[in-house]
């Protein structure tokens, strides 16, 4: 390299020499097991091997692995120099095999420098006895205590805590003293108050109950619980107040975690709603049609995600009305074919909207004026789909997979967000402005909302309204592809798909007030809050429901359902809401007689 | 319109067909003309009869497209199907006295709401009961706010959803999934005899004629005039001092209790009642009965659930696959081309037919009979 | 001085920020025949609404009656209670039962009981029958009463309209635009018709032709609307003469075409 070094990276560079010249000072892990395995006094090995207790170094593992599995060998030169080696790559003709050294792990060289092989037959095993082997087992449990994956030591620690292992605490100790990153000290300090938990001293114990107070990790409530327990037995006041006080700030942290998640779950599920409901909100808000066939229009969608999922992957063949239509697939794989969702988001859209412009041309055209018969007609539609679906692709679930940038969680502060729930929340916002942009910034968002208002007068000013209907209605379906496209991420794609959302979509938008694409995403969010603060804290209202007279018992019994019951209690929450509103959240106003 | 002209023939019509279906088939049954399968077959086609006259008496008349109908009629079947499922008795597969979900619930007795419908009176009062009020609370809540078109219909879709799923759960202790089946007695008489058959037969028919000479003089009263001017112009009847809520409340019960004595009647005769009965499809389907057989009459709806139910049975045994779409695009023609349904075929044929033997003339179809046939939205 | 029929004091409307009616007083007294004018969006029809209980006003008193001990709070009613206390109102397009034959139009709006049960078991009594056909022949609908209504002209549909009005018997009547769609010769006959019902009944017209609340208000006063609010109220000629009025209004078009 010609550059000169920033002075940064020539400061960090020296740092880094600077610490390998101080762990160069004491021996390595391997130096140590080699002189273990050279020792022939037992206690002085368990000792040896004691001594890498805590200690992370990607040679512990395999090297005690391979002595308890007999894999490790002392070579016994003529002149009685013994060397631990260990065998490495295939075994030649005389089934001799490649040598490397235990204390340097780098190949045995000769003194012509050529690598040694050696046969098993010309070795020794490494002995082990029973205290040996416990001895290994516990410096193998604390390895991953010191890996250089902070998630790895969180879970290790978090796993010796929960075992209240008295022993191991030094070393959490040692490590605590060591340890920078913030999570992980979280965790050493939970895992050392838990195991001195048990302590036997009150000081000990109410320090840690001090320490378990302040950082209120969850998985501490049944150990102060029967910390509690014992302390009460014990007539220890001190221990017993500072118990009950350590448990009441878990407590309050766990209503706090459960609270930001359902906030978050309510957000999901309200951005799942929305997404569903938005086409309904543009074909039956502003078009007053009422599309029964909306939810065949998001399993469109979702159907095509299915179909490029698996033109991008191995192809498949589809048993398209008993015909077995074969698509070859395009076989790609790694980050092309995880990119397959983005490629199948546009032609959600476009295979949804391509239906739904057929549909508005072929039926809905006639019933403009006729909210009821269009209902009707759009249910007929939507079965001849459903129909028309099972004999495309069967009348079971297809499989569609996520991509991998939409699996996995996210933690923060103990409240779990799934990334695709995530992904979902940004999707709907995404989509809210993109519409919003279409409305309002587009000639077609300007004919739209003028033909939306006022028919008439727009087709007196010119407006070609047959068009206007032909393209609001397609992108009302398109939208609702793209629902389907997104669904089928988080749920199942099959035939019936669309009949799971599509009451909630019009209950979205009813409550919405009919129109109104604000009160639409205010209705969605709110229905969807409403409904996952019902399915959290029902079962625990349930026992209190015994009051009723006649019916209390039942109501207990159907309030375990809380999914099911929380779904109902939300609709029954609707008709109320239409009291005190009957129109929606926000109306628009007219002043016929009749509408 | 075409009822109008066929006035004078009307009575007699009805006359003839109560003797055909009420007399004529049932002592052919009983002579071993018509089997006792082919009996049930018509007497579960004239219980969605009644279904269909309950969803025309709300949307032909009334203007309120209830796409929860399927609910009473199921709600009317579940409560006749306790009773039922009581008369069982220990006959069961498990040999207890008590329902053979209860046992397999890790029940050991019975839930003392399964108790007074041992009683056949008890369950009958039920049957009109537990509808009615449903009926009344749903149509109490959704009339008062003033809620109309297709927001009714919305909500009374969702309505029976609501009902459906929690129908679907064993916790409720009415048969889950499975619902009742496997029913044996009624009233003392062995389900399984052809008499009790042809008896259970003879009661629909009887029900489904009552019924319909009960909205027959419905529509002719001024209770009827009230109905259909809601229909037509709600506002207008608010303003001549009319409370619509209480039309729409009363019209709305009635309904539901005519739709429940259909699912009364139809439980025994089919042998099994379960949740899928009341799902939304269900609600729709009879809607569409009474759109194909015309909507506003009070034949169309008996045609077109007869008609209807007898294309399905051949259909889905004929083309299995091809079923839903046969229904659907049906509805779809219906809808978009003979929005008078079936029943007004002979007067606009007749009305074609009279254009073709004189085009000279102007349209001699009184324009009275093109208004009906377009009836409202 | 008598208590007044309809006694409307303070009232204001507001439909999403536009005040249709504002700090609006009004009285009515038996007998009387009132006409209201105004031009476009003067809150004429709001007034109505407020009224009939088809809007409720944000703030401000509605009362109905003339006797002071027992008057009504309107703004707690609602349309058909409002309805029943002796209210009738005829709408500015006509509204009647299309579906329905004239004849049935008229067996719905005659006075009696309104109630769910009286209706399933109601029976047209021999004098309520001749009252209809003595309707028919003051609307001029005799030879049409099997017709149904929405097949019926204009101008016959105002009559119809008039007519259920009329049956209904109210104590006051509200009249929205009753000439419209008419011939000349209907509009005279209608003005005479609204002058005979003057006395018996008390009434509120609302008119935009000029010709014709002329011939109505011939005796009576006239109050003129504009931005919800009342400009001024008296006879004909002095309204007519009425500086401000011809500004707003008059000034804008002589004859007061629509």
């Amino acid at each position: 390299m010609t550059h000169p070094l920033p002075c940064w990276l020539r400061a960090v560079l020296a740092g880094l020499f600077a610490a390998g010249a101080l762990a160069a000072a004491e021996p390595t892990p391997r130096q140590i097991i080699a002189r273990a395995a050279l020792t022939e006094d037992a206690a002085q090995q368990r000792a040896l091997i004691s001594s890498l207790l805590g200690r992370a170094d990607d040679a512990i593992v395999p090297l005690l692995e391979a002595w308890r599995k007999d894999a490790l060998f002392l070579h016994t030169a003529a002149d009685g120099t013994k060397t631990p080696v260990q065998l490495t790559g295939d075994p030649d003709a005389t089934g001799a095999r490649v040598a490397s050294r235990v204390d340097t792990g780098g190949p045995w060289l000769d003194a012509s420098g050529r690598p040694v092989r050696l046969n098993p037959s010309e070795l020794t095993a490494v002995e082990h006895n029973t205290s040996l082997r416990r001895a290994m087992k516990g410096v193998l449990d604390l390895v991953d205590l010191a890996a250089a994956d902070p998630a790895k030591r969180l879970k290790a620690i978090q796993a010796i805590g929960l075992a209240q292992d008295a022993e191991k605490l030094p070393v959490l100790q040692g490590r605590l003293a060591t340890d920078s990153v913030p999570a992980v000290r979280r965790a050493l300090r939970e895992a050392i108050a838990l195991i001195q938990l048990k302590d036997a001293r009150d000081e000990v114990k109410l320090a840690a109950l001090a320490e378990l107070r302040e950082l209120h990790p969850l998985a501490s409530a049944d150990f102060l619980q029967r910390a509690l327990q014992e302390a009460r037995e014990r007539q220890n006041a001190a221990v017993a107040g500072a118990a009950r006080a350590a448990l009441r700030a878990v407590e309050d942290h766990r209503t706090t975690v459960d609270f930001l998640g359902t906030l978050f779950r309510g957000l999901s599920l309200g951005s799942i709603l929305l997404v569903a409901a938005l086409g309904l909100a543009i074909t039956f808000g502003l078009m007053r049609v009422i599309n029964m066939a909306h939810g065949e229009m998001i399993a469109v969608g979702a159907y095509t995600t299915y179909l490029v999922q698996n033109v991008f992957g191995a192809g498949l063949t589809i048993p398209c009305f008993g015909l077995s239509v074969p698509l070859p697939g395009l076989n790609l794989s790694g980050a092309a074919y995880q990119g397959y969702f983005l490629a199948a988001l546009p032609l959600s859209f476009l295979s949804a909207a391509l239906v739904g412009i057929a549909l508005e041309r072929s039926v809905i055209q006639f019933l403009y004026r006729r909210p009821l018969e269009s209902l009707l007609a759009t249910w007929g539609v939507s079965l001849v789909l459903q129909q028309g679906f099972r004999l495309m692709f069967g009348a079971n679930n297809v499989q569609v997979s996520s991509p991998s940038y939409l699996s996995g969680n996210w933690l923060i502060n103990d409240v779990i967000l799934g990334w695709n729930r995530v992904f979902v929340i940004g999707f709907a916002i995404l989509i809210v402005f993109g519409m919003w942009l279409v409305l309002t910034k587009t000639p077609l968002g300007l004919l739209i909302r003028a033909s939306m208002q006022n028919r008439t007068m727009a087709s007196c000013m010119g407006v070609s309204t047959g068009r206007v209907n032909l393209l609001t209605f397609g992108l009302g379906s398109g939208l609702a592809g793209l629902a389907g496209a997104f669904l089928s991420q988080i749920g199942n794609v099959g035939p019936s798909l669309g009949q799971g959302y599509i009451i909630d979509s019009f209950m979205v938008v009813v409550v919405g007030g009919v129109g109104s694409i604000g009160g639409t995403i205010l209705s969605a969010f709110g229905i969807g809050g409403v409904d996952q603060v019902l399915q959290q804290y029902l079962p625990s209202v349930a026992p209190g429901l015994g009051w009723v007279p006649g019916l209390g018992g039942f109501l207990q019994n159907l309030a375990q359902d809380a999914a099911v019951f929380g779904k109902i209690l939300v609709l029954a929450g609707i008709i109320l809401f239409l009291q005190w509103r009957p129109a929606g959240l926000f109306v628009i106003r007219s002043r016929g007689l009749e509408d | 319109m075409a009822t109008a002209r066929l006035r004078l023939s009307e009575p007699l019509a009805i006359t003839a067909a109560a003797v055909l279906f009420l007399g004529v088939f049932p002592f052919l049954h009983a002579q071993g003309v018509i089997s006792t399968f082919t009996l049930g077959v018509w007497g579960k086609y004239l219980c969605y009869a009644l279904l269909a006259i309950s969803v025309d008496l709300l949307w032909g008349y009334t203007g309120l497209l209830s796409l929860g109908q399927a609910l009473f009629f199921t709600l009317g079947g579940y409560m006749h199907g306790m009773y039922l499922m009581r008369m069982i008795g220990d006959l069961g597969q498990y040999k207890k006295p008590i329902p053979d979900f209860l046992v397999f619930l890790g029940w050991e007795r019975l839930p003392a709401f399964w108790e007074p419908f041992a009683s056949f009176p008890f369950a009958v009062a039920m049957v009109f009961a537990v509808p009615g009020v449903v009926a009344f609370l749903f149509g109490y809540l959704a009339f008062r706010s003033r809620i109309k078109g297709v927001y009714f219909s919305i909500l009374t879709q969702a309505l029976t959803y609501a009902a459906s799923i929690m129908f679907f759960r064993n916790n409720l202790l009415l048969g889950g999934n499975n619902g009742f089946t496997d029913f044996k007695f009624i009233l003392g008489h062995r389900l399984a005899d052809p008499a009790t058959a042809r008896a259970l037969y003879a009661a629909s028919a009887l029900a489904l004629l009552l019924a319909f000479l009960f909205c027959r003089w419905l529509s002719r009263t001024k209770f009827g005039l009230v109905q259909q001017a809601i229909r037509d112009g709600e506002n207008r009847v608010l303003f001549s001092g009319y409370a619509t809520a209480h039309f729409k409340l009363f019209i709305f019960v009635v309904a539901a209790w005519i739709a429940a004595i259909g699912g009364a009647l139809y439980t025994p005769q089919v042998g099994i009642i379960n949740p899928s009965e009341m799902q939304a499809d269900k609600s729709l389907e009879a809607v569409v009965w009474v759109a194909v057989g015309g909507r506003g009459t009070l034949l169309g709806p008996i045609v077109g659930a007869i008609g209807i139910n007898a294309l399905k049975s051949w259909a889905t045994r004929a083309y299995p696959d091809l079923w839903l779409i046969i229904l659907g695009t049906l509805f779809i023609l219906v809808v978009l081309f003979l929005p008078g349904g079936i029943v007004s075929l002979p007067a606009r044929l007749k009305a074609l037919w009279q254009r073709f033997r004189s085009p000279r003339l102007p349209d001699p179809a009184p324009p009275a009979a093109a208004e009906s046939a377009s009836a409202k939205p | 001085m008598a208590h007044p029929l309809l006694t409307v004091e303070g009232v204001s409307k507001t439909y999403d920020g536009f005040k249709a009616i504002s700090e609006l007083t009004f009285y009515l007294f038996s007998g009387e025949l009132r006409t209201v004018i105004g031009p476009n969006g003067a809150g004429k029809s709001t007034f109505f609404d407020l009224i009939t209980g088809r809007a409720k006003p944000d703030r401000g008193k509605i009362e109905f009656g003339s006797d002071p001990s027992s008057h009504h709070d309107l703004t707690g009613l609602n349309e058909y209670e409002i309805n029943r206390l002796g209210i009738g109102r005829k709408f500015q397009t006509p509204s009647v039962y299309t579906e329905h034959t004239v004849w049935e139009n008229l067996v719905l709006s005659l006075h009696g009981p309104r109630g769910v049960f009286a209706s399933l078991f109601h029976r047209l009594s021999s004098t309520a029958r001749d009252r209809l056909d003595e309707l028919l022949r003051l609307v001029r609908l005799g030879e049409k009463r099997d017709w149904k209504a929405g097949l019926l002209a204009h101008g016959e549909k105002q009559w119809l309209e008039i007519g259920m009005l009329l049956a209904q018997d109210p104590k006051l009547l509200l009249v929205d635009e009753p000439a419209a769609g008419m011939t000349d010769e209907e509009t005279h006959r209608t003005g005479e018709l609204l002058l005979s019902l003057a006395g018996r009944h008390s009434l509120i017209v609302v008119e935009h032709d000029m010709t014709f609340v002329k011939q109505i208000a011939a005796h009576g006063q006239v109050t003129v609307l504009h931005q919800g609010t009342v400009l001024c109220e008296g006879k004909f000629d002095d309204v007519q003469a009425d500086q401000k009025v011809r500004e707003v209004y008059l000034g804008r078009g002589k004859h007061g075409t629509r």
